[in-house]
């Protein structure tokens, strides 16, 4: 620690360079005064004159300052600042949408710049960066991204022009509607690969025929394009919710959520038994062999050695099947299957770039919270990884 | 007791053991030696029936192996192997007390049992107990792996290459500890090993093996000064067998009642091994050592001549 004090921290140095940049040079937001045409973009001196704006660097000099002789005590306020700053965020938008929006105008709306998109990821790497050096937990983190979300939160009152606001206030029940519905979806997928995923892995193992048509098998489902397979799926489901009485009476359709999660269940196969595999067979040979030396019966060894010794891996498995199938279940909202995907193409279809974003960014969120769940749940279930971090 | 007669094992073509007999006293620390792939190990895992033999019969207290049920066989018998086994997700006390458990013994007694062997094994309960094994080195975790194996208190031990992974000085304290663990419980132990000096150090019967069959069998003694071919020559050290021999013998065997001659400065435990005497004489350059006893007290004298065996001292 004591080296930290005499050097400089590049890496908030660095960060602080590009926020400063981003925020002099580039625009903070778009603005048009309907959703039609497309906006102009509005720099940060525009909307705050160049006194406000080299004012407001302040916040971003300071971490600066406490980054060129850090200690930990220093760390510390620098970590308050940015998390302050990162907060604050939204605080700019609204006051450039005061100063620069006619109330005569309720249809103009704001669009996020290049300034911002910047400046929140700079911000979010500063305060990862600090998390770190801190040596702050896997629980600390979380508590540090919900407190950002609530600020941002209790910000959307002063938000009222901003084009993703707009767009989810038009939309707030389908919205709520769409996020379960992609939820459903990716949950049932990982679950249903899950079990019969493992059950293809234990056949595999039994039977060397069984594992050699597996892989080709399953290798060869990933290669197939999403939208293919999902079209692919559409003739045989129709015929057969049209011909047979229980298929149509379960809901399932040539289009809908069928055949959505059954491609979603082919994707998830692949990662699902590969990893599965893996880990049932990478468990140490001696200790199956000690295990089976000391008497234990099959099955002992099988839930008391292999399987557990067998999760870390399993899991690892499973987080990369979420993480996939939260991003392809986007896909499936063009063959009617619901979920965030929805709102991308109805965007797409309208240029409506901020109603691409309204489903995108949930995704992003899911996806970046599921990573972190289970890989959180892997290590404390890896006893080498777990002991080490409680010591 | 265990007996091995006329076995055989086949692995499809391949013949790893050739119809060998072999009787292994109550008590008795075996050791079976040989170069890799002449089927020592093989033979040691078909007395807990991890292999099964093809052919012959395998004999424990007078019954065929095959009589007992598998499990009920292994938890009868303990089994140490090289990479210790031990599973990385217990702790070292759940480690140990694994076949107490499966034999359903009540927890208190499991408890106590643990215990006991942590006392026995050198590894204090409050230190280790809690831990992990990635957290061991190699000579606690084989430590832990031997109190495993010994928690249901079985009377066989089966050993294969316990110490061959250690660095020399960790294994040889180990060595050392289990002559001594021996000698206060006596096992019946077959001990497998490539490393000739583990052998002659520990074992009370050496069974030399080649490609399946056994060559020799004997006390070290035996195997040393009466090789049957070149080969077990050879594998017992060719010239160097002399030097090994003095390993095995004691000062107090062959030294002599005091002299009236003047007794020598250079002075060896009557309880040393007859190497450590010759090297003391080496390094003093002396022929002759006074042989003292705990007490530092004078209780005879060894000459060179009768250290290298010459029936009279001249």
């Amino acid at each position: 620690m004591h080296r930290d004090v005499s050097t400089p921290n590049r890496v908030l140095l660095a960060l602080t360079l590009v926020a400063v940049a981003a925020w002099l040079l580039l625009p903070l937001a778009s603005l048009a005064p309907n959703r039609i045409v497309p906006g102009t973009p509005l720099h940060a001196h525009e909307a705050f004159g160049w006194a406000g704006a080299l004012a407001a660097l302040t916040g971003l000099f300071g971490l600066a300052a406490l980054a060129w002789r850090p200690s930990a005590r220093r760390l510390w306020l620098a970590l308050a600042l940015a998390m302050l700053l990162l907060m604050g965020l939204p605080a700019w938008l609204a006051l450039a949408a005061a100063l620069t929006i006619d109330p005569s105008q309720p249809q103009a709306r704001m669009g996020l710049g290049a300034a911002f998109w910047l400046l929140l990821f700079c911000l979010a790497l500063m305060v990862i960066e600090l998390r770190s050096r801190l040596a702050l937990g896997a629980v600390a983190g979380w508590l540090l991204g919900a407190l950002v979300l609530a600020a941002w939160w209790l910000a959307t009152p002063w938000l009222e022009p901003l084009a993703l606001w707009r767009e989810y206030q038009g939309r707030s029940d389908q919205f709520a509607g769409a996020v379960v519905d992609h939820l459903l979806l990716v949950g049932g997928a990982v679950g249903a690969s899950l079990v019969l995923g493992t059950g293809i892995a234990l056949a595999m193992r039994r039977h060397t025929g069984v594992e050699r048509i597996g892989f080709t098998v399953l290798n060869f489902l990933q290669t197939i394009p999403s939208l293919a397979l999902f079209g692919l799926l559409l003739a045989p489901l129709a015929w057969l919710s049209a011909n047979v009485g229980w298929v149509h009476a379960l809901g399932i359709r040539g289009i809908g959520w069928a055949p959505a999660f059954l491609a979603l269940l082919g994707y998830s196969l692949l990662p699902m038994v590969r990893n599965t595999f893996v880990a049932l067979s990478g468990v140490d040979p001696g200790v199956l062999e000690s295990a089976r030396g000391m008497g234990m019966s099959r099955g002992q060894v099988f839930w008391q050695v292999r399987l557990p010794l067998a999760l870390p891996v399993v899991l690892e498995g499973v987080r990369i099947t979420t993480v996939q199938a939260i991003g392809l279940t986007a896909v499936a909202a063009l063959i009617g299957a619901g979920g965030l995907g929805t709102f991308i193409f109805q965007g797409l279809g309208q240029a409506a770039m901020d109603l691409v974003l309204l489903g995108a960014l949930p995704i992003l969120a899911m996806a970046l919270a599921a990573d972190s769940l289970l890989g959180a749940l892997t290590r404390r279930l890896d006893p080498r990884l777990a002991s080490g971090a409680s010591a | 007791m265990i007996e091995l007669i006329e076995v055989t094992k086949r692995f499809g073509r391949e013949t790893a053991v050739d119809a060998i007999s072999l009787r292994i006293e109550r008590g008795e620390l075996c050791a079976l030696v040989g170069t890799s792939g002449c089927g020592k190990s093989t033979t040691l895992r078909m007395i807990n029936r991890l292999i099964e033999h093809s052919e012959g019969e395998v004999h424990l207290e007078g019954r065929q192996v095959r009589e007992f049920d598998e499990q009920v066989l292994r938890r009868r018998i303990g089994y140490v192997i090289q990479s210790t086994g031990l599973f990385p997700h217990w702790t070292v006390a759940r480690n140990i007390g694994l076949v107490p458990r499966l034999l359903k013994w009540p927890r208190a007694k499991v408890e106590a049992r643990v215990e006991e062997l942590m006392t026995l094994l050198g590894l204090p309960q409050e230190q280790f107990a809690g831990k992990y094994p990635h957290q061991l080195s190699g000579g606690q975790a084989q430590r832990v792996g031997v109190a495993r194996a010994l928690a249901a208190d079985p009377d066989i031990l089966l050993m294969d290459e316990p110490f061959g992974a250690l660095d020399p000085i960790t294994r040889e304290s180990l060595q050392l500890e289990l002559r001594d663990l021996q000698s206060r419980l006596h096992k019946t132990i077959v001990f497998v090993t490539h490393d000739m000096d583990e052998a002659l150090a520990l074992a009370d019967r050496l069974v030399v093996m080649r490609a399946g069959r056994i060559v020799q069998q004997g006390t070290p003694l035996e195997l040393l000064r009466d090789p049957v071919d070149d080969f077990v020559a050879s594998l017992l050290g060719g010239n160097d067998r002399g030097l090994k021999e003095t390993t095995l013998l004691r000062v107090g065997e062959r030294m002599q009642p005091l002299s009236p001659r003047l007794l020598p400065q250079a002075r060896v435990h009557r309880d040393a091994t007859l190497r450590q005497a010759l090297a003391v004489m080496f390094r003093e350059h002396a022929d002759r050592l006074a042989v003292v006893d705990d007490d530092e007290m004078a209780v005879g004298e060894l000459s060179l001549r009768r250290l290298v065996g010459a029936r009279r001292d001249e």
